[in-house]
Parts: C-alpha cells; sequence; structure tokens
C-alpha cells in the first residue's frame, strides 16, 4: 500500500540517507550550507511522517502501507516494511526529535560539521528502520545501523571522558544486540524446521507472530530465546542493572546527542520488548514477569534516589531517565490494557520532555561550560525565559496533572494496581521522590541569589535565543497536547494494544 | 599426460607462465617497475579470464589420471587467490620502491605462491594436495624475509620458515598413516574406504595417529590456537604488502586443504574429528580477541585478530561436521563466504597501514593513526569501513560472513549452538579494539609530526576494490550465491 502512489515507509526512512550522501558531496569548507541542507532533509523527512500519521487508519488491527520484496531468497530474508499505531508514534517523534537535534546543533557543532551532520541523518535512517522493519533480520541490520553514528557523535564531538563513554555505550550494547542476533536465527530456524525445512517466511514478523500464537514455539525454546532477546533490548532501555553505560554516554555526549539518546534510542529496547521479545513468546514472557517487574520497580525508584544526589545537570536527568524508563518496563510486563496504552505514552512523553530538558541543560552548558548544579544559582533573573520553559519541563517530568508526563504514569499505575497492588503503591512514593529531585534541582539553579561563578561570566548569559526557542516550542505544544487530550495517541495505539494483548495470552476486555 | 589435461589445468599453467614471463621481462629489461608491474596484473587478468571461461565452458572434469580436479570450488578459490595476488601487488607498488626492493623478484615469488595454492585449490589427490601445499608456501617464507636489511623482517621469516616447515612434515606423517591404513592417496578412494571404517565405528590407532598428525599440520597451516605462534612475529615483521598477503593467502590455502582433506577425503569420520574442531574454534577465536586487545602495534593486532578470524571460520567448519545431511553444503558456503569476505576486508586494513607506511621509518603503532580522519578522509573512512566490517556491523561484509557463520552453527543445534554464542561473545569483545583504532583515528589529535601519505593511483584502484567489495559482498545475494555453487561441488 502507499500513499500517493508512493512508497511512503520506504522514503521516510531512506531520504535521510540520499540527503546524508548529498552533505557528503558538500565542501567542508560552507558549514552553513551543510547544516541548511540536513536541517532541510530532517524537516521533510518530518513532513512525510506527519502526512503517514494523518493518513494512518487508526484502530485497525495489522500493519499498514507495507512494503515488501525478498531480498535474500535463500534463507527468506525479506525487506518488509509496515507500520501499525505504535511504530507510525515512534517514527513520528524519531523525526521530530532530528530535526530539532539537527537544528539545536547549529550553534554548539562548528568543528567536523559535515561528519556530525552526516552521522545524525544516517542515524536517523538506522532509527526510524528500526521501528518500521517487519522482518526480523532486516530489524537487526537497522538495530545495528544505529550503533555506528551514535558511537561517533559521543566519541568524536563529546565532552571530555568521551572515548570511555562512547567504547562503554558500543560494547554494552553489541553484546546484547549480538545475543539478540543468534535469538533471531534460533527463532528463523525453529519456524523453517517447523515448516518442512522451507525457508518462505521464517523471518517475517507477520508469520512469526502467527506461528507463535498458535503455540508452536516450544517453551523450553522460548525460555532461552527471551533471555537473549531480553538482554538486548534490557540493555538499550536500560533496566537496572544493565543501565551503568547510560549516565556516561549522556553526560559526555553533546546536547543533540542526548536528545536522540534519551527521546529515541532508549525507545528502541521498549519497542524491542513489546513488538518481538513479548508477543514472540509469551509463555516465557509470562514466566519473567515477575523477576522483570521487580527489577523495573528497583529502575523506578533507584533511578530516582540516585537523581538526588547528582552534582551534574546531565547526570540527573540520565538518572531519572532511567526511573522513567522503569514505568515503561513495568507497563509492559503486567500485561493490562491500560497499563501498556501507559507505557508507550510514557515512551512518547520520556521522549518529549527529557529531550527538552537535555536541550535546556544544553543551552545553560553552551553559555557558561559548566553543568555543576553547586555551581548555579538565581539563573531567573538573568534569563527569565529559560527559567520559565525549564519550569515547565521539570513539572513536567515530575508528573503535574495536564501535562503528558502524569498520563503516562497514572495509566500505568492504574493498570498495574490490579495485578501488583505493592508494586503500583512503590512506585507511586516515587512520584513525591521525583518532585523532590526535580524541584531541588530547580530551586538550586535558577531561584536564589545569583552565584559567583554566574556572576562572573556578566554578558554571556543571554536568554534563550530565537533558534533555541524554535527548537523547544513544538516539543512544549505536544506536552500540552498530550497532557490534555491523551486520547489523541491512545486511538492510534488501540489497535497495537489490543494486538500486543492477544499476543501475550491475556483475555481482551 | 595430454592436451585436454591441459586445458583442465589451464589456469594454474598459465599462472606458471606468467611467473615465468616476470623474470624474463626483468632479466632483459632490468630495473623497470612500472613494466613489471604492467606484465604481473595483465597476466593475472589473462589466469582470471581462463578460469571464467573454463568455469563458463561448464567443464567439471578431473586432469592427470585423477590427480587434478576442476569444480565449483576450484574455481571459486581460483579467483580469490588471483584477487589477493593483484590485490598484493597492486599495494605493494607504493611500498616497495621508496625502500630499494625489488618488484620483479616480489612479483614472480608471489606468483609462484598462487599457483601453488591454485593447485592445492584442484588437488584430487594427497600427494599432489602436499606438494601443491609446499608450492604455496616455500614462496611465503621468502615474501616473510622480504626486506632483508631489516632484522625484524629476517627473524619473522626464519620463525614462519621453521615451524612452516615442521608443521608440513608433521601433515606428511599424517598422510603417510591414511595411505598406510586405506591403501590409495586419490582423494575418492580414501573417502570410500573411510566411509567402510566409519560405518563399523572401528577407527585403527594409526588411521587415529594419521587424524591427529594431520589435523595439527592443518592447525599450524591456518594459525588455529595453539598452534599459532609463528603467526603474530611473522606478520608484524613482514613488509606490510606481504603481511597483507601472509593473512590471508596462505590461510585461505590452509582452509582449502581443510576442505579438501577433512571435508573430501576425511568426511566420513566427520563424527572424531568435530570435537577437535569445537575445541579448536573455541580456543583460537578466545585467544586471539584476547590478546588482540592488548596489543599496541596495529599490524601485530591485526595478526591476532587473523587468529581470531580462523576461529569463526573453524565454526562454520564444525557446523558441517555437525549438521545433517541437507546443511552441510550451507556450512560450507558459509566457510566460503567468510574466506571470501575476511579476504578483502582484512587486506584493505593492511593496505591503508602500507599506505601510511610509504614513507620508511613509519611504525605501525596505533599512535600513527592518531588523527587520520581529519589528515585523510578517505583513508580514515575507508580504514574506519574495513575495521567495522571485521568486528562484524551491518550491512558491511564481515557481519555477513559472521552471520552466515552463526547460522549455519545455530542450525545443526546442540554443542555448536553455545559454540554459536561463543562466538558472538568474541565478536563483541573483538569490537574493542578494532573500534579503538577508531577512536585514535577520529577522536585523538596527531601526535608530534603527522604522517603524509598520498598513495600512488594503483594503490588507491587497490583500495578502491578492497573498499567495495567489503561494502557489496554481502548486500548483493549473488555472491552468496557464488559459494554455494562452490559448497555444493564439494557434494557431501
Amino acid at each position: 500500500m502507499s500513499l500517493f502512489g508512493l512508497p511512503i515507509l520506504g522514503l521516510i526512512t531512506f531520504l535521510p540517507a540520499a540527503g546524508a550522501v548529498l552533505v557528503a558531496c558538500m565542501p567542508s569548507s560552507r558549514p552553513d550550507l551543510i547544516r541548511r541542507a540536513a536541517l532541510g532533509t530532517a524537516l521533510v523527512v518530518w513532513v512525510m511522517s506527519l502526512l503517514l500519521l494523518a493518513a494512518f487508519a487508526s484502530g485497525q488491527a495489522g500493519f499498514q502501507y507495507k512494503e515488501a520484496f525478498d531480498w535474500i531468497p535463500s534463507f527468506g530474508i525479506q525487506y518488509k516494511v509496515g507500520v501499525d499505531g505504535l511504530s507510525v508514534l515512534m517514527v513520528v517523534l524519531t523525526t521530530t526529535l532530528t530535526w530539532i537535534s539537527i537544528l539545536a546543533s547549529f550553534g554548539p557543532i562548528k568543528d567536523r560539521v559535515k561528519g556530525y551532520m552526516i552521522s545524525f541523518l544516517v542515524l536517523e535512517v538506522g532509527m526510524i528502520g528500526v521501528f518500521v522493519a517487519l522482518d526480523l533480520f532486516l530489524f537487526y541490520i537497522f538495530w545495528e545501523i544505529v550503533l555506528v553514528p551514535m558511537y561517533l557523535i559521543i566519541g568524536i564531538w563529546g565532552g571530555s571522558n568521551r572515548i570511555y563513554a562512547t567504547m562503554k555505550f558500543v560494547l554494552y550494547t553489541l553484546v546484547g544486540s549480538l545475543l539478540m542476533l543468534v535469538a533471531i536465527l534460533a527463532t528463523a530456524f525453529a519456524y523453517q524446521a517447523a515448516h518442512g525445512g522451507s525457508w518462505v517466511g521464517a523471518f517475517d514478523y507477520e508469520q512469526l507472530q502467527s506461528f507463535a500464537q498458535a503455540g508452536s514455539f516450544g517453551n523450553n525454546f522460548q525460555l532461552v530465546a527471551f533471555v537473549a532477546l531480553f538482554l538486548a533490548f534490557a540493555i538499550k532501555v536500560p533496566m537496572f542493572p544493565f543501565h551503568t553505560w547510560l549516565p556516561d554516554a549522556h553526560t559526555e555526549a553533546p546536547t543533540a546527542g542526548s536528545v536522540i539518546l534519551a527521546g529515541v534510542l532508549l525507545k528502541l529496547g521498549a519497542y524491542g520488548l513489546i513488538r518481538f521479545a513479548v508477543p514472540l513468546f509469551p509463555y516465557a514472557a509470562h514466566t519473567f514477569a515477575g523477576p522483570i517487574i521487580v527489577l523495573s520497580v528497583i529502575a523506578i525508584v533507584y533511578g530516582a534516589v540516585v537523581s538526588i544526589v547528582q552534582p551534574d545537570l546531565k547526570r540527573l536527568v540520565a538518572y531519572s531517565s532511567v526511573s522513567h524508563m522503569g514505568f515503561v518496563t513495568l507497563g509492559i510486563f503486567v500485561f493490562s490494557a491500560a497499563a501498556l496504552q501507559g507505557a508507550i505514552l510514557q515512551m512518547i512523553n520520556h521522549g518529549l520532555i527529557t529531550g527538552g530538558l537535555f536541550l535546556l541543560v544544553g543551552v545553560i552548558y553552551e553559555r557558561t561550560h559548566d553543568r555543576t548544579i553547586a555551581k548555579m544559582g538565581g539563573l531567573a533573573a538573568t534569563m527569565p525565559i529559560w527559567a520559565t520553559v525549564f519550569g515547565f519541563f521539570i513539572l513536567a517530568s515530575a508528573g503535574l496533572p495536564g501535562l503528558s508526563g502524569f498520563v503516562g504514569e497514572f495509566l500505568v499505575f492504574v493498570g498495574s494496581f490490579g495485578v501488583a497492588p505493592v508494586v503500583a503503591v512503590a512506585s507511586i512514593i516515587v512520584m513525591v521522590l521525583a518532585a523532590t529531585y526535580l524541584l531541588w534541582m530547580f530551586q538550586r539553579v535558577a531561584l536564589g541569589t545569583m552565584s559567583d561563578f554566574l556572576r562572573g561570566l556578566g554578558d554571556h548569559l543571554t536568554d534563550l535565543t530565537r533558534v533555541e526557542a524554535i527548537t523547544l516550542a513544538p516539543l512544549v505544544f505536544l506536552i500540552v497536547v498530550l497532557g490534555i487530550f491523551p486520547s489523541v495517541a491512545l486511538d492510534l495505539l488501540s489497535g497495537s494494544v489490543r494486538g500486543f494483548l492477544a499476543a501475550a495470552g491475556v483475555p481482551v476486555g | 599426460m595430454n592436451w585436454s589435461d591441459l586445458t583442465t589445468a589451464a589456469p594454474v599453467v598459465l599462472a606458471v607462465l606468467v611467473a615465468a614471463a616476470i623474470l624474463v621481462v626483468d632479466l632483459a629489461l632490468p630495473g623497470r617497475r612500472r613494466l613489471v608491474t604492467a606484465v604481473a596484473l595483465v597476466g593475472l587478468a589473462i589466469v582470471a579470464a581462463a578460469i571464467v571461461l573454463l568455469a563458463q565452458s561448464g567443464r567439471h572434469e578431473t586432469a592427470f589420471g585423477g590427480a587434478y580436479t576442476l569444480d565449483g570450488l576450484t574455481t571459486f578459490l581460483d579467483l580469490l587467490f588471483v584477487a589477493i595476488a593483484a590485490l598484493t601487488i597492486l599495494f605493494a607498488t607504493d611500498y616497495l620502491a621508496p625502500r630499494g626492493l625489488p618488484m620483479a623478484e616480489f612479483a614472480a615469488v608471489l606468483v609462484f605462491a598462487i599457483t601453488g595454492a591454485m593447485l592445492v585449490a584442484g588437488s584430487a589427490d594427497l600427494l599432489l594436495l602436499f606438494v601443491a601445499l609446499e608450492l604455496m608456501v616455500l614462496p611465503g617464507y621468502l615474501l616473510a624475509g622480504f626486506a632483508r636489511n631489516d632484522p625484524y623482517s629476517t627473524e619473522g621469516a626464519i620463525k614462519y620458515f621453521l615451524l612452516g616447515s615442521f608443521s608440513s612434515a608433521i601433515l606428511l606423517f599424517g598422510l603417510a598413516y591414511v595411505w598406510g591404513t586405506t591403501g590409495s592417496t586419490r582423494i575418492s578412494d580414501v573417502a570410500a574406504a573411510l566411509a567402510v571404517v566409519a560405518a563399523s565405528h572401528s577407527i585403527q590407532p594409526g588411521l587415529a595417529m594419521g587424524l591427529a598428525f594431520m589435523t595439527t599440520g592443518v592447525a599450524f597451516k591456518m594459525a588455529a590456537v595453539p598452534f599459532h605462534y609463528w603467526t603474530p612475529d611473522a606478520y608484524q615483521g613482514s613488509p606490510t604488502p606481504v603481511t597483507a598477503y601472509l593473512s590471508v593467502g596462505p590461510k585461505i590455502g590452509a582452509f582449502a586443504i581443510a576442505l579438501r582433506l577433512f571435508v573430501g577425503a576425511l568426511g566420513p569420520l566427520k563424527a572424531d574429528w568435530l570435537p577437535v574442531v569445537i575445541v579448536l574454534a573455541i580456543l583460537t577465536m578466545t585467544l586471539g580477541n584476547l590478546v588482540a586487545i592488548t596489543q599496541d602495534n596495529v599490524k601485530r593486532m591485526l595478526a591476532y585478530s587473523s587468529i581470531a578470524h580462523t576461529g569463526y571460520i573453524l565454526v562454520g567448519l564444525a557446523a558441517f561436521a555437525g549438521g545433517t545431511k541437507g546443511l552441510e553444503t550451507q556450512a560450507l558456503q558459509a566457510v566460503l563466504f567468510y574466506g571470501a569476505a575476511y579476504t578483502f576486508m582484512n587486506m584493505g586494513a593492511f593496505a591503508v597501514i602500507a599506505a601510511l607506511q610509504r614513507r620508511p621509518g613509519v611504525s605501525s603503532r596505533i599512535s600513527t593513526f592518531a588523527g587520520l580522519g581529519r589528515r585523510d578522509p578517505w583513508l580514515g573512512a575507508l580504514m574506519a569501513l574495513f575495521l567495522l566490517s571485521l568486528t562484524g556491523i551491518p550491512p558491511l561484509a564481515g557481519f555477513w560472513a559472521k552471520a552466515y557463520v552463526v547460522v549455519a552453527a545455530v542450525q545443526a543445534g546442540g554443542w555448536l549452538t553455545v559454540l554459536a554464542v561463543v562466538a558472538m561473545l568474541n565478536a563483541a569483545a573483538a569490537a574493542f579494539y578494532y573500534l579503538r583504532v577508531v577512536v585514535y583515528m577520529y577522536m585523538r589529535d596527531p601526535e608530534g609530526e603527522p604522517v603524509v601519505s598520498s598513495p600512488g593511483l594503483l594503490f588507491r584502484v587497490g583500495l578502491a576494490a578492497t573498499g567495495i567489495a567489503t561494502l557489496a559482498f554481502g548486500l548483493f545475494p549473488a555472491f552468496v550465491t557464488l559459494a554455494g555453487n562452490a559448497a555444493s561441488a564439494l557434494g557431501s
């Protein structure tokens, strides 16, 4: 199926690659041209993804706008893409955050602009590809394509400890993803062996899912394959105790890198759990649900507690991500409609809110070249607009009703209360902790008298520039809209949620 | 011997003529580097054309009374060997001249070595196999010591020579035992005799001895742990283009022996040699990678990494032995595809080192690579490409190679699934040392005086060829089909 006669998903996925080639052909001596070309590409992709969103028929089960052709027929590997409500939302989140990130890099990135923009556009190919791939092998390839540009973005344009951070990021992710590859191959063989040795459809997600629905994957096989997939996704989310790469990567990455890392890359893990790990191996998912819920709650509490004592703004936001993403995994593994809706909303909200927070921290870093909370204070006096927007994002992150952060977490509470009341209550208490670390941070940075350090900077402390405001405005808009009308997203998701619950073997009410 | 025999073995005959032509030209017009290079490259092109024409004529036959065979495997390996020789010559042009090393001898010796390798690929007789092997490795010793005023080169060559001769003797000893128990040196006859032995489930001590000696000998040649000790010194000491050749030519040659010997002749006994291959694979991958992590010299690091890659290929061989009937061809296809992919990405990586070392005296320490991505964007990007491919990042050739090997192993099931997991964990560990070079190239500033390098035209052609192969190999299924045809020639 196509939109206006065009293979819309293929275009959205590979247009950034064409943009990367275009940028590569431009002379390095014209950084402004390169910046505009990259931004232009990202904006075109964004508009196309919005068209896709508008044309998407919500409420339907199954995938839309599918494109497929045989790629490596001898192994039944296809190029097959398609979207359901979940993936279409993730694609739009990705395209939105990508152009914002590219625009936000105009000022801070002055060195090797060409390589940077190419990395970002290639990164976008990988991210969109992961969300639209309907062939397990293709999914794996896009998954790995994401790794390289982010490795370069952190390693080349990152902070002082960037090499340590980027190697840690790569090695953690790679261990997980290679285990995932073995699991994907084993899954395909199980399918192939059950179909008389024919490879046709062995990597096809839809075929595999109906195969799994019929209970055709043996229980022991499910346990092993699920663990391998789960490890890959849990490292990416990241779940406690696989989270230790995250604070380093976030802290050392350039601002835009942090935005994409928090906004999209962490979602890849959660998406993998929802799309692949649970529906393909429901028996194993139910078997391991208990321990995973416990790990999620630990992540929620631990992330929040550790956030309180972080001395660095970015580190604080990074640890708060661990806590917020804990809600996502919790929402997935209690297997209820409300909790899953909450989890998916939380994925989007976290992308918007944390993305915004990283942008705002980046604004401060641009002016002060420091992120130490103890050195800040009284910024509201010189940068009132910045402080207002910062306050808005702080409240959104803390889960203020009326803003989108609240809806996601609330739905997870509601959904998990019926299944595990203790867990739900424990998570609610964390709301208080979240308010503590966020508001305390806001107080130390923005309120009070101005610190000597900031006073010494004098005129450098200018308020938000127009470009910075443009990067933040869409996020503010979306946070308000999704906070007041969450049904906008929830309607889109209904098909995916029903499909997930049916695949997970939960009776749909 | 008749005309038909010579036609069947035409590529080998032509290769010998090319080597002779190089020597004659150099004798008549001494010191003409360009001319000699041209003769060698044109000659190799003719050899390649002959291989392709023979393959297209559909001839599948034996020659010389059944000692030499022309089948899909011969064609595939012959083409690979010719490509290796051509690339080595392209990479040597810029390296030998500044050091005052002769080109003609280099090219002639190299083509002789390749002739040996091609003969190995077509061997249908154990005796021919051994003679061909010696023809392949003896020039290799010369090449390793080619920089005769460099003590490291000499040291590496002597170690390579001593251990190489030692392992050849061991292999020959093993072959003798097999001949003694089966009464034939013809591979098909040996396989038939061993099928009877395998059916009776009673392996005589003599045959077991033969198996052990042959395994040891081949493991030496392919540099599998714990028979790898010659590799790092030989690789590090050799002139860099020679290292590029040594890391692929004799290694693929050794795997050709493994295919003809273990798959062809000893195939019926595969259940007996499977455990040994599994242990060798695990040791080879793990030790190769662990030691590579600690290296500061990129050449030495790539030497250890090539040991690790031997391990991955052995996983494919193990998948052949452990798989059921239908999966055997697939496993062999994985082995061959890995060999080809490894050839191009590994030669490419060594070629970049050679490009940096164009000016004599530049070391291959990792600090040489500092800031390369900025000083020479193309060379840096190519090196990054080769390293990412060696790591196994999709969609590059190295990824597909690993994927096919792991596909075969997972499919064989049982202990081989464990082997696949070990291979993948190793691949993750290997990312550390490959990416460390990328870190130096892109994330550090050059230390001291930056190394300037502007490779010549031929060198660039070679780099472009390896780069394109690394990019395109996996994306287009045609290459896999090619390997598949070669694998089915072994017809299990």
